[in-house]
């Protein structure tokens, strides 16, 4: 329909640059400014009342995602709607999604600590303004040529929703990056984009999929239920601090996850001012090239499981401390040995090892050897 | 397995930044490494907690006091550290090379520290039955602290190190020891006087012991009844 009419709004059409759930994305002239946008289309409800509803809304919600200016966002510069389509004017951006690059050729852990670094500092902006995603994923973030991260779709996820959880009962989006407290229906806030975020790193991390199931019960059930393997156990050199990153970053327990976005930037670009020191030092030990054999056998240490926090009681065997000799003796003692509980001390024991009780035993005796003398004698 | 189980807790952890969690992290397990060098490696198992960690002590209720103890002191250089101590069950797992141990031994030590607050450490009642077992008296170290109910609405009753705790029995034990030899003693003289056809018991002393020194026979004629 928009092809065929070749302009939407005042835009004129230039071409597609992807096709969505909700729409078209088109590439787009504007002829005030004489500047190229993207121009997000939006199917609107057949019926009258819930296309006014739904207009209202998406109106909304462009206009609190306009007023974000930031450079890790997408600036939205226009909306309005056109033979029953809705559109957004936004910021064309020259460059991959994220999901696009993951698949293609995966991300160094510096480019994906960058990259969650730059996209926590563009959510604690739209934060600190009110304003919550709710659909963070690697689709709607955005890579332009120079390494810059911006986020998209600000306030679309809601409006999407609001609309299906109306007409349905469920809820839509996608659930693989969504919160325990989003997936179950609970209100959400902040915290719930930075649960997102921590999936988001911890699949640019490791080049795996953190929440996957066959279908929506599966996915609730891992993403509510199931702890992470931390980062460092499937890619053993990162630095053990993006293991506490990611961790804190998934729990899901929102009143001990990040509280704020900009927490997590912080302590993200300190695990980048580490992976940094690293490759220096890297670089200049290949400057001092020398060569040394790698042991086939050596097995990189295992990190702990982030289950064994909290609810779990499984604890890993720690790194840090070699524990080889007690499983030893652990596999070479009885089972009775090992099972022995503690006996309760009877009096006769507590006589003959304890100071205090043989001391009175030792003056009852005596007390009654003197009583039996004195009415004897 | 049954075993004592130490769970060092560093407090508000998850709260923290991430870079002073490392810190943190980094430094319980320097403390551990120099505490748990104390018990023989074949006694001792380390395990990695989220937010701490955990020593099981083998056989030696006494040692995993003494680590806990001790560990506790690292507070004071800026290790917000609290302790659980329980005596448990406890379950090996998973393969070789990836072992890891689990059980009630170790929930009751987790759910103790998590209730114990900071530089505090606070047992179990097993734990301290464990100590009785392997060192008669030496339980009594750990008074009664309370209880408290844990999220899985078990209620435990706890106990904590106090300092004075065994004098304060030895000294119980002393008075207990006086009583009972002024009451035996006494308990005999009043037995025999009031069985009338004997002789006091000072007077059948003397009559039976002539030489007793005159000073004495006259202090027993006066005291007697």
């Amino acid at each position: 329909m928009a092809k065929k009419a070749a302009k939407i709004g005042r835009y004129k059409i230039l071409g597609e640059l992807g096709r969505g759930a909700m729409g078209i994305v088109y590439k787009a002239s504007d002829p005030n400014l004489d500047r190229v946008v993207a121009l997000k289309t939006i199917l609107l409800e057949p019926d009258a009342e819930g296309r006014d509803e739904y207009h209202k809304r998406f109106i909304l919600e462009a206009k609190a995602a306009g007023k974000l200016n930031h450079p890790n966002i997408v600036t939205t510069f226009d909306c309005g709607d056109h033979d029953g389509v809705a559109y957004l004017a936004m910021e064309l951006v020259e460059g991959t999604d994220l999901r696009t690059r993951i698949t293609s050729e995966g991300a160094t852990a510096l480019e994906a600590v960058e990259i969650a670094r730059q996209v926590a500092e563009g959510l604690a902006y739209a934060h600190d303004r009110g304003i919550v995603h709710r659909d963070i994923k690697p689709a709607n973030i955005m890579l332009t040529g120079q390494g810059q991260a911006k986020i998209m779709d600000f306030g679309l996820a809601r409006v999407r929703m609001a609309d299906h959880k109306t007409s349905t009962g469920m809820v839509l989006g996608t659930p693989r990056y969504m919160s325990p407290e989003q997936i179950s229906g609970q209100p959400v806030d902040a915290r719930s984009d930075i649960f997102s975020l921590g999936i988001v790193l911890y699949e640019m991390l490791t080049g795996t999929r953190l929440f996957s199931g066959e279908d929506i019960h599966q996915v609730t059930h891992s993403i509510t239920q199931v702890e992470h393997v931390p980062p460092t156990r499937t890619v053993p050199g990162l630095p053990a601090m993006l293991d506490f990153v990611v961790a804190r970053a998934l729990k899901k327990e929102p009143a001990v996850r990040y509280q704020t976005a900009h927490e997590l930037a912080a302590d993200l670009s300190t695990c980048l001012a580490e992976l940094r020191s690293r490759e220096h030092a890297s670089e200049a030990s290949a400057d001092a090239s020398k060569t040394v054999k790698l042991d086939a056998l050596a097995k990189a240490p295992e990190a702990p499981l982030a289950r064994a926090i909290a609810v779990d009681t499984r604890l890993p065997l720690a790194r840090f401390l070699d524990s080889s000799a007690a499983l030893k003796s652990i596999r070479a003692a009885s089972r009775a040995e090992l099972a022995r509980a503690p006996r309760p001390v009877g009096w006769l024991r507590r006589i003959s090892s304890d100071a205090a009780p043989r001391q009175l035993f030792l003056l009852a005796l005596f007390a009654g050897i003197a009583s039996a003398f004195v009415v004897l004698a | 397995m049954v075993a004592s189980v130490v769970f060092l807790k560093i407090g508000e952890f998850a709260r923290r930044p991430a870079s002073e969690q490392a810190r943190l992290r980094a430094q319980l397990e320097a403390v551990i490494a120099v505490t748990a060098a104390e018990l023989p490696p074949a006694g001792r198992v380390v395990l990695e907690a989220s937010d701490g960690a955990a020593v099981v002590v083998f056989r030696d209720p006494i040692g995993a006091l003494r680590l806990a103890e001790r560990a506790l002191t690292a507070g004071a250089a800026g290790l917000p550290l609290c302790a659980g101590l329980n005596h448990g069950a406890l379950q090996l797992t998973g393969n070789k090379g990836a072992e890891a141990m689990t059980g009630d031994g170790i929930a009751v030590a987790a759910s103790v520290a998590e209730f114990a607050g900071s530089s505090r450490l606070l047992a179990s009642r097993a734990f301290r039955e464990a100590l009785a077992d392997a060192a008669p008296g030496r339980e009594a170290s750990l008074a009664r602290a309370g209880t408290f109910t844990d999220a899985g609405l078990r209620t435990h009753e706890l106990f904590a190190p106090d300092g004075r705790a065994l004098r304060r029995r030895q000294m119980r034990y002393s008075l207990a020891g006086i009583v009972l030899v002024a009451a035996f003693i006494g308990a005999g003289i009043g037995w025999r006087a009031l069985d009338g056809e004997r002789k006091p018991f000072g007077s059948a002393m003397i009559a039976k012991y002539p030489e007793v020194p005159a000073y004495l026979r006259e202090l027993v004629q006066r005291v007697s009844y």
